[in-house]
């Protein structure tokens, strides 16, 4: 028994020691004088490829003044301290905020709709303390809420979706069940429907708990049946499980060297993930609203209000890169760009399926 | 409903049930010899991350090629029967309680990888994806011989084998096959490590076979629901590769129904919902939960583990 317990501390004494040395900065070594930020991530994690890693970019774009790949970012480094916490489970998200709370950060992000009940809990108890919550809203006076138009980008996703469809079939496939995931479904289908109002939308759901996130195998099972359906554009608004729908699609095939069957990416560019099946991204430019919220945080000019991040503010969008150049026709960008300015005037009114 | 029963749907329930065949049928020699094996998750877990990595790794730094996923499956399976060993020594040398020790290891292991992956990749709990001809290549009709071949080497080892005769009798009653001269540690030992090593191979499936890359946590509760089969199959081999076709079949059936199948008008009314629209997701969700229930309910009877399941072995001084 001795020998099992020495083994035990020993392994966890080794894992202390290697975790230390990868972390150099120590709290204690924190400067007082800069501004400190904590982001507290959804379950997903920032390494999502999607909405966790774009407000990772953001805060590390505020830190360093570059991506987390080490590419400058184009904006300035507002020279702040960053910590930040990946909640395993989503017990663990109130005590990670607490735990910023108490060391006296200055501005606390919650990212993912999960968490605005939560960061009500702790604005409340802080009040001197800065909040801003991706994806939530709240009407404390000191929680800044970004929220975004994603039906206005996946209108434009839908658009080229139906464009490109030779099948007259699309599949949506959302991560969990929830109202914010409408939201994507409904300009999506809504976006295809201006264009051909007889296409078919086949729209999936991984599942209805967190875990929906992260589960790429059930994400190409799903995609897999929508291509058995018909469909040959897939727009994935899941996660980590929407992966599984770039593997499905390239496992669809390709003809004469060109893929037969493209996926829609979420949240980040995903154009590069599967080069040639990727028809584009609706990203989501969460990066940039956590960057301005910081940005007025350093400039005192901190608002806790609603910060809604459109298509007129650039806050969504569909991404084109050299990687989709050649799957996305001039004409289709034309009429999307039309749809677009239509929208932001005003003439087009996409439906928000969230708030039904 | 025609458009439900595909041969599509044949394939989809193959691979929605090979991590579980292979889970369970390692669990069935670990739980035969009289252990239970609640880890099986961690070490769905452990193979899957380690084939990913060990993959990716032998492809863009070692430069493998082809044979990269071959060695990243042969990885998974050595991470399985490491985490296996852990257990085994913890479990059978130390006598420690095996539904903790189990436990531990799952919680460690929902930790590890995502540690590892940032020591690696730079990353949380992800790794980078690979590209599909670095994938292990295997078709659905392909795996399904060889997962019908496993259930018969595994029937044969445990009811055609002297060594299949020591594990059921160590997992039954550990004093009789140690009175007859059987070593129970060791034949114990055996059953866990073989578990370790299926569970892996189950584990890198996931990773390098059906997806392209570990994310966080990806195994999402199969490890269990294999364990549920293997209860359900009642300990034996072939009632448990039915029983995992049965959750596999559940649930591929579910995933052609999302979307596929209307509302019709009784129980549309009875939901308050209007007829012809799609039939909930939530309720879509419950169908391979409630069949498992009706037919555990209606047709499988009472279920008796190995009656030494569980027992660490003392030997008499």
């Amino acid at each position: 028994m001795k020998l099992a317990l020495w083994f035990i501390v020993s392994i966890v004494l080794a894992l202390a020691l290697f975790g230390s040395a990868c972390n150099r900065t120590s709290y204690s070594a924190d400067d007082k004088s800069k501004i400190h930020v904590g982001i507290v991530f959804d379950i997903g994690g920032k390494d999502d490829r999607s909405f966790n890693a774009a407000a990772f970019a953001g805060v590390k774009c505020a830190e360093t003044g570059n991506w987390p790949d080490g590419t400058p970012c184009g904006k300035p480094s507002l020279n702040i301290v960053l910590r930040d916490i990946e909640p395993g489970n989503p017990t663990s998200i109130e005590p990670a905020m607490r735990a910023f709370a108490e060391r006296g950060y200055d501005l606390i992000i919650g990212v993912g709709f999960a968490q605005a009940p939560i960061m009500e809990r702790v604005a409340k108890e802080y009040p001197n303390i800065h909040f801003a919550i991706v994806d939530g809203v709240s009407e404390l006076p000191n929680v800044a809420s970004l929220v975004f138009k994603e039906h206005e980008g996946s209108y434009l996703v839908g658009m080229l979706a139906a464009k490109k469809s030779k099948t007259g079939t699309i599949g949506f496939l959302g991560g969990m069940d929830i109202g914010l995931i409408h939201r994507f479904e409904g300009g999506y289908e809504e976006g295809a429907r201006a264009v051909n109002p007889n296409i078919k939308v086949i729209q999936n759901y991984v599942g209805v708990t967190d875990s929906a996130w992260n589960n790429p195998g059930k994400g190409k099972e799903l995609a897999l049946a929508q291509i058995g359906k018909g469909a040959d554009v897939i727009f994935t608004a899941a996660g980590n499980s929407g992966l599984g729908a770039f593997d499905a699609v390239e496992q669809a095939g390709t003809q004469n060297g060109a893929a037969t069957h493209f996926v829609i990416g979420v949240d980040s560019n995903q154009n590069m993930v599967k080069p040639g099946f990727v028809l584009t991204s609706m990203v989501k430019h969460v990066e940039n609203a956590v960057y301005s919220i910081v940005e007025d945080l350093v400039k005192g000019q901190f608002k806790a209000s609603f910060h809604v991040y459109g298509l007129d503010k650039d806050g969504v969008g569909y991404a084109m890169d050299q990687n989709n150049q050649n799957l996305v026709t001039p004409e289709m960008i034309q009429q999307v760009e039309d749809a677009k300015k239509k929208i932001i005037n005003g003439q087009i009114k996409v439906i928000d399926r969230m708030m039904q | 409903m025609r458009d439900l029963f595909t041969i599509a749907l044949i394939w989809s329930t193959v691979r929605l049930a090979t991590p579980l065949i292979l889970a369970a049928l390692g669990g069935l020699f670990s739980e035969r010899s009289g252990i239970i094996n609640i880890a099986l998750e961690g070490k769905m877990l452990a193979g899957a991350f380690t084939a990913a990595a060990v993959t990716y790794a032998a492809d863009s730094k070692l430069h493998l090629g082809a044979a990269s996923p071959w060695l990243g499956l042969l990885a998974g399976m050595s991470a399985g029967i490491f985490i296996a060993a852990i257990y085994a020594i913890v479990c059978i040398r130390y006598k420690a309680d095996q539904v903790v020790s189990g436990t531990a290891i799952n919680i460690l292991m929902f930790g590890l990888p995502a540690f590892l992956s940032g020591a690696f990749f730079l990353s949380s709990g992800s790794t980078p994806q690979i590209p599909r001809d670095r994938l292990i290549p295997f078709t659905p009709l392909v795996i399904a011989i060889l997962l019908l071949m496993l259930t018969g080497i595994c029937w044969y080892v445990l009811y055609r084998t002297p060594f299949g005769l020591r594990l059921r009798s160590v997992g039954e009653n550990p004093e009789a096959a140690d009175a007859a001269g059987v070593s129970v540690s060791r034949i114990r030992y055996a059953g866990v490590l073989i578990a370790g090593a299926l569970a892996g191979i189950g584990g890198a499936y996931l990773s390098i076979g059906q997806s392209s890359l570990f994310t966080r946590n990806m195994t999402s509760g199969r490890g269990f629901i294999a364990l549920a089969a293997l209860i359900f199959g009642k300990w034996r081999p072939v009632q448990t590769l039915l029983a995992c076709l049965l959750f596999g079949f559940t649930e591929a059936v579910s995933i052609q129904m999302q979307g596929a199948i209307k509302l019709p008008a009784f129980f549309a009314t009875l939901l308050r919902q209007t007829p012809g629209d799609d039939i909930p997701i939530q309720f879509i969700q419950m169908v391979p939960y409630l069949l498992t229930i009706i037919v555990l309910a209606g047709f499988i009877g009472s279920s008796r583990p190995p009656r030494a399941l569980g027992i660490p072995y003392q030997k008499e001084k």
